[in-house]
């Protein structure tokens, strides 16, 4: 008794205490904020890169405080927004792909951005890696962390070899057929090559990723005999269950990578001693150069209210000035959006500093977004099927496109 | 009190306990099922919004001409037909073999449990490793006979055959547990007096040990096809996040899991859910069919 007297005791004075610790809490700075929730993909460096931003951002100015929540990867991120969606928790705003805008628009939980941001901020953005945030007429997406399709390729081996970086798919392929006769590999490719076979079929002129591409267009198909027949002549290589091709890059025998430019950190952090890489525009075809660009935007959704609405576009913003997106470039390896930030004497120090970065900045005037619209992640899947059915050489692009573009048209009906 | 009469006063009472675990299955259970069994007939759904246009059997005639569902339908057929025989024998036979040695029962016991609470992402993580072409373990022993190493994950040709070997490993500790308990409870008289007869060690099991493990061996033959049925992580651990080389590994779970969380396409996924159901509750009904009429015979 003596002892449950002793325990009622104690936890009053703490409950108390706690009380009163609250009370003296000063009112005026929290509770004056908006608070923007924000949820993302980003982990390790790059998170603490954005939380850095966040954190700039939230003593740039005293009305809002951005809450930044890391949810481990696109596809964690891609699969909460789902659910809050239909349990009505969604933040204020997420980084998603702008692909996903037509499903956000279709259930009516994503809102414009147009009412709230400065349309001249957008426009200072490289045109190419504009083109995603609109969507029938209206911007729904904020570009943020944007990379393109690079080569990667070893120096140490094209040097000892006599080969030189390749202009043309046309180069690319009799380089790799004169290493494969002295026991190396032309190019290793990622698990998946679509974003190869992608870049091909624009250059092309015959793009995938549209509401009905032309896939059994002869262009089309010989775009695709490009990757295969380097696949069955040995010459080229896919990653396999490795994932990225720089695994077998990194073994010293492979003359070229094609890989994303946002991977240029975890190349250099994890290049094995002696080897030496250096980074180009891809290839042209058929006279043309295209290189698809790739990544994610910010979004603002619906159940925010109008402050945090105007806070998220805040930062948003924000996050276009020239200092952070430099700061962003430097930091993640993903490209500085505005054309004033590439211009800008720190980023040219940079890439004068780190010229692997150098590449994924010349294709800007080349790159290109897959254009936005309904069924878009059902296409894709489409596609990455058909794409290792390719890589494993148990269709002829012949016939395995005409499967996809049969498929395509029985589920657009 | 047991065999008391019930009444409103007991019934209420036995309701009230059996609350906590029926609010649970109904919620997480039943309700999902005939969600799921509602979506898949919705063919203009908005899952955001709930809002439903028109319902329909367009997700099944989807379903139907569908080649890539034929080959998940096809894949996951061999997987069960393959691995569930397998496992079930494997099983028996090393139950059976640790039933008799004492010894190392208890640790043996131990090992052959372990892949059964061991993350599926750590198995595929080894697996990967020992199936790997540069470096791989399999290989290796492969090569010192004088063998060609294989590309066991990235050869379509072998990548089934790879699943279904990590599917019976990791489906042997579960089953061993239960063929040992069903051993355990076998009554040995009935042995004790074939011997007396003159029965052989494999009389003795085709004629006494195999019929009174008979309904354990059913409840294994369906745990283990339901199991298989349901192979998803697995692939995904194995292959890197992919179905295979060449969709080789693309099962009905992998499918339905493409469905919904890749392409948001969650009524079509729902109506893969709903077939795979039926084929999972048509072996199950087969199962206990069979095991019925065997029972009947050995009476």
């Amino acid at each position: 008794m003596k002892l449950f007297r002793y325990f009622l005791t104690s936890l009053s004075a703490i409950l108390l205490l706690g009380a009163l610790s609250a009370c003296s809490q000063p009112k005026a700075a929290t509770s004056k904020r908006v608070t923007i929730t924000f949820w993302h993909g980003m982990t390790g460096d790059h998170q603490q890169a954005l939380n850095k931003m966040i954190q700039d951002f939230n003593q740039s100015q005293s009305t809002y405080k951005v809450v930044g929540s890391s949810e481990g990867n696109f596809g964690n991120v891609q699969q909460k927004i789902t659910a809050a969606a239909k349990s009505q928790t969604l933040p204020t705003m997420a980084q998603t792909t702008y692909t996903n805008v037509p499903d956000y628009v279709r259930g009516n939980f994503i809102v414009p951005l147009n009412a709230y941001v400065d349309p001249a901020k957008l426009n200072q953005v490289v045109p190419s890696l504009r083109q995603s945030s609109q969507y029938q007429g209206k911007t729904y997406a904020w570009p943020f962390s944007k990379s393109a399709r690079i080569l990667f390729y070893n120096r140490d081996l094209l040097k000892k070899n006599g080969f030189r970086v390749p202009r043309t798919w046309g180069e690319l392929q009799r380089e790799s057929v004169q290493a494969k006769a002295k026991g190396l590999t032309g190019l290793a490719l990622d698990q998946s090559f679509t974003a190869e076979l992608n870049n091909l079929a624009m250059q092309a002129g015959t793009p995938l990723m549209t509401p009905h591409p032309q896939l059994t267009n002869p262009r089309m198909v010989a775009a695709t005999h490009v990757l295969t027949d380097m696949l069955k002549q040995k010459t080229a290589t896919t990653a396999g269950t490795d994932g990225f091709g720089n695994v077998k890059f990194f073994k010293g025998k492979t003359l070229f990578y094609s890989g994303s430019s946002a991977a240029l950190g975890i190349m250099t952090a994890s290049t094995p001693k002696g080897l030496h890489w250096r980074t180009a525009v891809l290839p042209s075809y058929r006279g043309k150069s295209a290189t698809s660009i790739a990544g994610n935007d910010l979004v603002l959704f619906k159940s925010a209210s109008q402050a945090q609405r105007k806070g998220a576009a805040a930062f948003m913003q924000f996050l276009l000035t020239n200092r952070e997106t430099v700061k962003w470039a430097k930091a993640t390896g993903y490209l500085p959006l505005t054309k004033t930030a590439l211009r800008s004497r720190g980023y040219r120090q940079y890439l004068v500093q780190n010229p692997t970065a150098k590449a994924a900045v010349k294709s800007l005037p080349i790159g290109f977004q897959d254009k936005t619209f309904s069924g878009y992640s059902t296409q894709l899947n489409a596609v990455n099927q058909t794409v290792s059915q390719l890589s494993t050489l148990e269709v002829t692009p012949e016939k395995g496109l005409a499967q996809l573009q049969a498929q395509l048209k029985r589920t657009q009906k | 009190m047991i065999n008391s009469r019930p009444t409103l006063k007991s019934t209420l009472r036995a309701a009230l306990y059996l609350a906590p675990l029926l609010i649970i299955t109904l919620m997480f259970t039943v309700w999902p099922l005939i969600n799921a069994l509602l979506m898949s007939s919705y063919t203009k759904y908005n899952y955001y919004t709930n809002q439903v246009r028109a319902l329909g059997w367009a997700n099944f005639a989807y379903l139907w001409h569908d080649p890539t569902f034929h080959l998940a339908v096809r894949n996951t057929l061999i997987l069960v037909l393959l691995v569930m025989p397998i496992t079930v024998a494997l099983s028996l036979l090393i139950a059976l073999g640790l039933n008799r040695s004492e010894r190392l029962a208890g640790l043996l016991r131990s090992i052959y449990f372990l892949p059964f609470v061991t993350s599926t992402v750590a198995i595929g993580l080894v697996w990967n490793w020992i199936f790997r072409l540069d470096g791989g373990l399999l290989n290796a022993i492969l090569e010192k006979f004088g063998l060609h190493a294989i590309d066991w994950l990235n050869d379509p040709r072998y990548a089934l055959l790879v699943l279904s070997m990590v599917c019976i490993w990791q489906g042997l500790g579960v089953n061993i547990i239960l063929f040992l308990a069903g051993l355990n409870h076998l009554d040995q008289r009935y042995a004790q007096v074939a011997t007396l007869d003159g029965a052989t060690a494999w009389q003795r099991f085709t004629n006494v040990t195999w019929p009174l493990l008979l309904p354990m061996t059913v409840l294994i033959v369906i745990n283990t096809s339901v199991t298989n049925f349901k192979v998803f992580d697995q692939v995904y651990a194995l292959f890197h996040g992919s179905a295979g080389p060449g969709n080789a590994d693309l099962t009905m779970m992998y499918y339905l899991y493409q469905k919904s969380y890749v392409e948001n396409q969650v009524t079509i996924a729902a109506a893969s859910g709903l077939i795979l159901f039926l084929f999972v509750g048509s072996l199950t009904l087969l199962t206990y069919g069979i095991y019925r009429r065997l029972g009947r015979w050995s009476r």
